[in-house]
């Protein structure tokens, strides 16, 4: 009290003001080059919110081999697992050149289990086998998201998008 | 200037007028809320120091959530806090299940970044914003989650951006708050600086 020394809580208290706003909107310029959103980013989240998630139960996404996360990592393949609380879906998407793709699934219990495969511009169906396992060998990439039918009663399982 | 214009649009009351056009049923207005919250979505979330990719899943995550959820979201207003608690708590779910490590740290208030957080130097296009930046990495962690995800709110979201991030009341908004106060100190004292 005894200067007249503007402290830290002073400035805090202060009401904000032009200088900060601009501050600011300088802030989101730099932080927006420095790590922008993807080129595809915008285009993929409305992708996948096309479908009618409402009665229908959203699998978490999990990526496997190390590569959490990754989206075109230079291989060929990508292992992904989805899981919901009725059911555990493995696919694995391997490229057959073209810019096409080969997905195998295994899903479980999975026997009889409707698999459907949305990607942009249509959507692809199966059936699983005995063992749960299904196959779409030839699949245009780009953005794909599924949906698994139990059964006519059963919620069906949606999935996030991918890139495929 | 025209009569109509509504009194105060910020990013939050475009959100809530988006989403309750789309609770009316008009399917085509979530697309448009997508596209209006990507920028501050993206950067709450890549603020919690998980990579690229697995951001980009959060948020598929985060919007389906949204849809499933949206019949219990009383106040349209509260969306874009709603969408903002939701991004971040599944990033942190997320990494959890990766790392097995909580990626946050939210008590050490005043621990400087290291220098491996900056961007590249390229993406800083001019000694102004360089030495800016400069003083943001000097923040705390929780000062720079706040204020990167401020950036991209509109002043009188502040407050309720502030407070999805699980900030104190009073963290910004509306007034300056310590984070902002201390950056304006620490650029004041510098005497390169010209505001």
């Amino acid at each position: 009290m005894a200067e007249n020394r503007i402290t830290m809580d002073d400035v805090a208290a202060e009401a904000i003001d032009d200088g900060d706003v601009e501050l600011l909107s300088r802030l989101a310029g730099v932080w927006a080059a420095a790590d922008p959103m993807p080129a595809d980013f915008v285009e993929r989240l409305q992708f996948g919110i096309t479908l009618d998630a409402l009665q229908a139960e959203v699998a978490e996404l999990q990526r496997e081999d190390g590569l959490i996360g990754a989206r075109g990592a230079g291989t060929d393949v990508q292992t992904i697992t989805f899981t919901s609380s009725q059911l555990t879906t493995m696919i694995t998407v391997s490229s057959i050149g073209s810019g096409r793709v080969r997905v195998d699934g295994w899903a479980a219990p999975g026997a009889g289990l409707r698999v459907e495969l949305r990607v942009q511009g249509g959507s692809l169906e199966t059936v699983a086998d005995q063992d749960g396992r299904f196959v779409f060998e030839d699949v245009p990439g780009g953005f794909g998201q599924f949906v698994l039918r139990a059964g006519d009663d059963a919620t069906p399982v949606i999935t996030p998008s991918i890139d495929l | 200037m025209t009569m109509t214009e509504p009194a105060e649009s910020t990013l939050a009351s475009r959100a809530a007028a988006l989403f309750d056009e789309y609770r009316a049923g008009d399917q085509a207005r979530l697309a448009d809320l997508v596209a209006l919250l990507a920028p501050i979505l993206w950067h709450t979330v890549r603020a919690q120091n998980v990579d690229r990719g697995t951001a980009e899943d959060v948020l598929q995550t985060t919007w389906l959530s949204l849809i499933r959820h949206a019949g219990g979201i009383h106040d349209p207003r509260a969306v874009l806090q709603w969408l903002i608690v939701s991004a971040r708590r599944e990033a942190w779910r997320v990494s959890k299940v990766e790392r097995r490590v909580d990626p946050r740290d939210f008590e050490a208030d005043d621990i400087v970044a290291p220098l491996t957080d900056l961007p590249d130097v390229a993406a800083v296009r001019n000694a102004s914003d360089s030495q800016l930046w400069e003083h943001v990495s000097r923040l705390s962690e929780r000062c720079r989650e706040l204020l990167r995800v401020i950036a991209f709110a509109d002043r009188p979201d502040y407050a309720a951006v502030a407070t999805a991030l699980g900030m104190p009341v009073g963290s910004i908004g509306p007034t300056r708050g310590r984070c902002l106060a201390k950056l304006r100190m620490q650029l004041a004292a510098d005497s390169r600086w010209e505001s």
